[in-house]
């Protein structure tokens, strides 16, 4: 019974590295662009299928890993600048709609090279881990300590360098930014070509996992979405430690009672929500107001 | 009388298109009951969205209220198909009057995304929980135990057609007046600035909760709608990945106008059915045009045909006087 219970931590573990990976952009969205985010799910499919045309062509998953990430990149690179530029400081329902017209296409898009079966992907090692009488593929455990690793990237980027400190007071008061001389349309580029890249980064490492489908993206949609509001806005630090409690809701709620892997998210961004409408980080009154 | 036929016109024009419609293509019949149907359903976000400024991912839900309120009276309890519309409405009531103090104190995407949570729930209420009762995913189905009403004979596709007419009419003519009221006014201001409206000293809290529990009863009546011209019903109906096919039909006709959400429904649903006719793959060409609607015609299908209107009629006014 035990080795079950430790096992499925793993699992919520490497499923954390996932989420915290792919809803790393919609955290942004909201908090630097004011938008809602909701194409950032194209640049996880994108991710993913490159990586599968690249392990079924060469059996090179490394290579398959950064052509992904790069293509998402790109993608994220030609929607910001020609579309979402236009976008920005409308009203959110809007930008709603527009991501999720671009989304549309983009699962369109991947229909029609890819077509609609749903394909597996081979993973890249086999190699168990024995960990206290559980056995552990030891490519979850590596998903969740590479999330890690881009936490600790992004913190020490937004921490030490001028660009990330821009961004962080982006964040805080755009307009005060702004009067600073500082270009912050070139600062929402190169923030949402990161953002993309690690959402494409985060497919191409699920794809092994979970295998590629066209509307993989709607399901993740939903649960970065939880991922990002249960951590508060535009806070990196509340998307990690949500993205950790969800994985563990996911994997050892969905071990206890098998429908709470779907449902529990949701429960738990309900009471969070009631309880604490700006989420286990969000500062109050920022981004979109609130009453009181 | 005259004030009375200002709010008839417009219904009624829309109502007898609609019949004329029916006879011009006799198998499209179903695909203007939907129309219908669905435009209800889109009223409802409308009141919701483009009234009140409120954007909610989890209008399946409040469709499912309805569908299954109807559903399981029909299945288990009852057979008068009246009682069971009259039921699911009651639910929405029961659901917007309950929901609503905890969900409208939310701004924005909070409330937005508590209702995808509150959607998320309810379907796997209906999926997994109350299994002996809703039969999950095989759903409910209890066509021969629908009885016949009188007048009309719900259970006719034929006469179902009159009976949606009926009820499109009576909740045209109430959203006309809704449009023109002091409680639309009121919703529209909420959207404008909260606080100024406040400051003048109106309860906002309860103009909102009014708001959201209307949505919920319109919803309730289309999903009953559904429930009971379909005969069966299954927990696809308040699946949350459907709940953005609301948000761009309400877009697309236009948001806050009284005929913008039938329009948005005639022409979401018709893109929707000619581009399936076409390629396999709606979402393409769907994406595609709301883009385009979005930053060119961002007033809608409704906007557009009004802007038109009005640049003709001007046009009409100067040669007129040019005339003269």
């Amino acid at each position: 019974m035990l080795e079950l219970y430790i096992s499925a931590v793993v699992f919520g573990l490497g499923i954390s590295g996932i989420l915290f990976l792919v809803s790393i952009g919609i955290s942004i969205g909201f908090g630097l662009m004011r938008i809602v985010n909701m194409e950032q799910m194209v640049y996880y499919t994108f991710g993913a299928y490159l990586t599968f045309a690249l392990v079924s062509a060469t059996g090179s998953f490394v290579l398959g890993l950064i052509c992904g990430t790069a293509a998402a990149a790109v993608a994220g690179f030609i929607v910001e600048t020609q579309l979402l530029r236009k976008v920005y400081g409308k009203e959110l329902m809007f930008t709603m709609v527009v991501t999720f017209s671009v989304f549309l296409i983009g699962i369109g898009i991947v229909q029609y090279v890819f077509g609609l079966a749903s394909k597996p992907v081979g993973m890249p090692f086999h190699t168990i881990v024995h960990m206290l009488g559980a056995k552990i593929p030891l490519y979850r455990l590596m998903v969740f300590v590479i999330g890690m690793l881009v936490y600790v990237f992004i913190n020490l980027m937004l921490n030490k360098t001028i660009a990330g400190k821009a961004i962080r007071a982006g964040i805080e008061n755009p307009d005060q930014v702004r009067g600073l001389g500082i270009n912050l349309g070139r600062i929402f580029t190169v923030t949402f070509v990161i953002a993309s890249g690690l959402a494409g980064f985060g497919g191409a490492l699920n794809s092994p996992l979970v295998g590629v489908t066209p509307y993989m993206g709607f399901d993740m949609l939903l649960f970065a979405f939880i991922t990002v509001i249960l951590g508060g806005l535009g806070s990196i630090k509340g998307t990690l430690v949500s993205a950790l409690i969800l994985g563990q809701v996911i994997s050892v709620g969905g071990t206890i009672y098998a429908p709470l892997a779907f449902v529990g998210p949701f429960m738990v961004m309900f009471i969070v929500i009631l309880f604490k409408p700006t989420g286990l980080y969000g500062v109050r009154g920022r981004a979109f107001g609130f009453e009181e | 009388m005259d004030k009375l036929s200002r709010y008839l016109r417009g219904p009624l024009t829309l109502v007898v298109l609609i019949v004329i419609a029916r006879y011009f293509f006799p198998n499209k019949m179903t695909f203007l009951v939907e129309i219908t149907t669905f435009s209800i359903y889109i009223i409802a976000n409308d009141i919701l969205y483009g009234y009140m400024g409120m954007v909610s991912f989890g209008q399946p839900f409040y469709l499912g209220v309805g569908a299954y309120a109807s559903a399981i009276y029909l299945a288990h309890i009852g057979n008068n198909i009246l009682v069971a519309i009259a039921l699911a409405l009651l639910m929405g009531l029961i659901a917007g009057l309950i929901l609503g103090p905890a969900f409208i104190r939310l701004r924005g995407d909070y409330f937005a995304l508590i209702n995808a949570a509150t959607c998320a729930m309810g379907l796997f209420l209906v999926e997994k929980i109350l299994y002996p009762i809703t039969r999950g995913d095989d759903g409910l189905w209890y066509r021969s135990r629908m009885h016949a009403t009188p007048l009309l004979d719900l259970r006719k596709p034929d006469q179902f057609f009159w009976f949606a007419m009926i009820v499109l009419f009576v909740v045209m003519i109430w959203y006309t007046w809704l449009d023109r009221s002091a409680m639309g006014a009121s919703f529209r201001a909420i959207k404008v600035n909260e606080n100024k409206m406040k400051f003048l000293g109106y309860d906002t809290f309860k103009i909102r909760w009014t708001g959201y529990t209307l949505m919920c009863i319109l919803a309730a009546l289309a999903g009953s709608m559904y429930a009971i011209n379909y005969g069966f019903v299954n927990p696809s109906i308040t699946e949350p990945a459907r709940a953005a096919e609301v948000l761009v039909a309400t877009l697309l006709g236009g948001a806050g106008s009284v005929y913008g959400p039938f329009f948005g429904t005639f022409a979401f649903l018709g893109l929707k059915d000619l581009v399936s006719t076409f390629v396999s793959r709606w979402e393409l060409a769907v994406g595609v045009l709301t883009i385009i609607v979005c930053f060119k015609f961002s007033g809608g299908v409704w906007g557009t045909i009004q802007t038109i209107g009005a640049k003709i009629r001007s046009r009409g006014k100067a040669s007129a006087q040019s005339a003269t």
